[in-house]
């Protein structure tokens, strides 16, 4: 399935999700072009030869899409964690590793940690990166 | 160490900014970008992306850093506390300075606190 094929929205239950499940590995290019406009303000152009830190999020969401069939129709974002490695240069594709770091119930409310671990074109770690989502549905919901 | 001043970085937020970043990233999630599904929801209208506000610290960090990006080692923590709303201003403030570690925050036009973010720098 290619990414403009990937649904948008995934139904995904909290209960279809196992802690160290990998959801899948996928190459996303990173343009100058994006990079460019995530370095000053959201949909400004630009072109940039290092991806800005908010690259990151915006691989996260597009490797979620398309390793759970789409984004968590109706998750909220909790937290990020994000560890940084070797400065990421454009213009290549990187390798994201997407699977199941946790999950909980807090406060009657489920969460799932997803690790995002993304490689540069060399095999070399650009960013480890963990992101809990409010997950739309808990324990048992349908 | 950077030693200069971490700059405040302001964005204004608006449903086209929310658009942009839809655009951007393939997260459709009608929360961000459908009113109605916004209007039906706990929050009464849409919500930006969450890394939309986070823009002005990621913006703080790298003008203050004068880098492109972190460097390698550096760690981040962030924590969404409320939601940013088309309409919205959000700047990024420093909060505490110790040694190798930013506390930051980005706060809306009404003083209240949309993230609070963390960044420890390699020693």
């Amino acid at each position: 399935m290619t990414p403009e094929e990937t649904p948008a929205l995934s139904n995904v239950t909290y209960d279809e999700l196992d802690v160290g499940q990998v959801l899948g590995t996928v190459d996303e290019p990173v343009g100058a072009e994006l990079a460019g406009s995530l370095i000053g303000a959201i949909g400004a152009s630009g072109e940039a030869a290092i991806a800005p830190p908010a690259v990151f999020p915006v691989l996260f969401l597009k490797a979620l899409r398309r390793t759970l069939g789409g984004i968590p129709n109706g998750g909220v974002l909790a937290k990020y964690e994000l560890r940084f490695g070797a400065p990421l240069e454009t213009g290549n594709d990187v390798r994201i590793e997407v699977s199941i770091a946790d999950k909980y119930v807090r406060r009657e409310r489920p969460y799932v940690v997803v690790q995002f671990a993304i490689d540069d074109a060399s095999g070399e770690r650009a960013l480890t990166g963990l992101k809990t989502i409010m997950w739309p549905t808990g324990p048992g919901q349908e | 160490m950077p030693t200069g001043e971490f700059p405040s970085v302001s964005e204004a937020v608006s449903q086209e900014t929310i658009n942009d970043y839809a655009d951007l990233s393939g997260d459709y999630n009608p929360i961000h970008v459908d009113e109605a599904a916004g209007a039906a929801s706990e929050f009464g209208g849409t919500i930006a992306h969450g890394p939309i506000a986070l823009q002005t610290f990621f913006r703080s960090l790298t003008e203050w850093l004068d880098a492109p990006a972190p460097p390698a080692g550096t760690v981040v923590n962030i924590t969404f506390r409320a939601p940013t709303r088309p309409g919205d201003t959000i700047h990024s403030e420093l909060r505490e300075q110790d040694g190798d570690e930013i506390k930051a925050e980005c706060v809306n036009q009404d003083g209240t606190t949309v993230i609070s973010a963390t960044a420890t720098l390699p020693e």
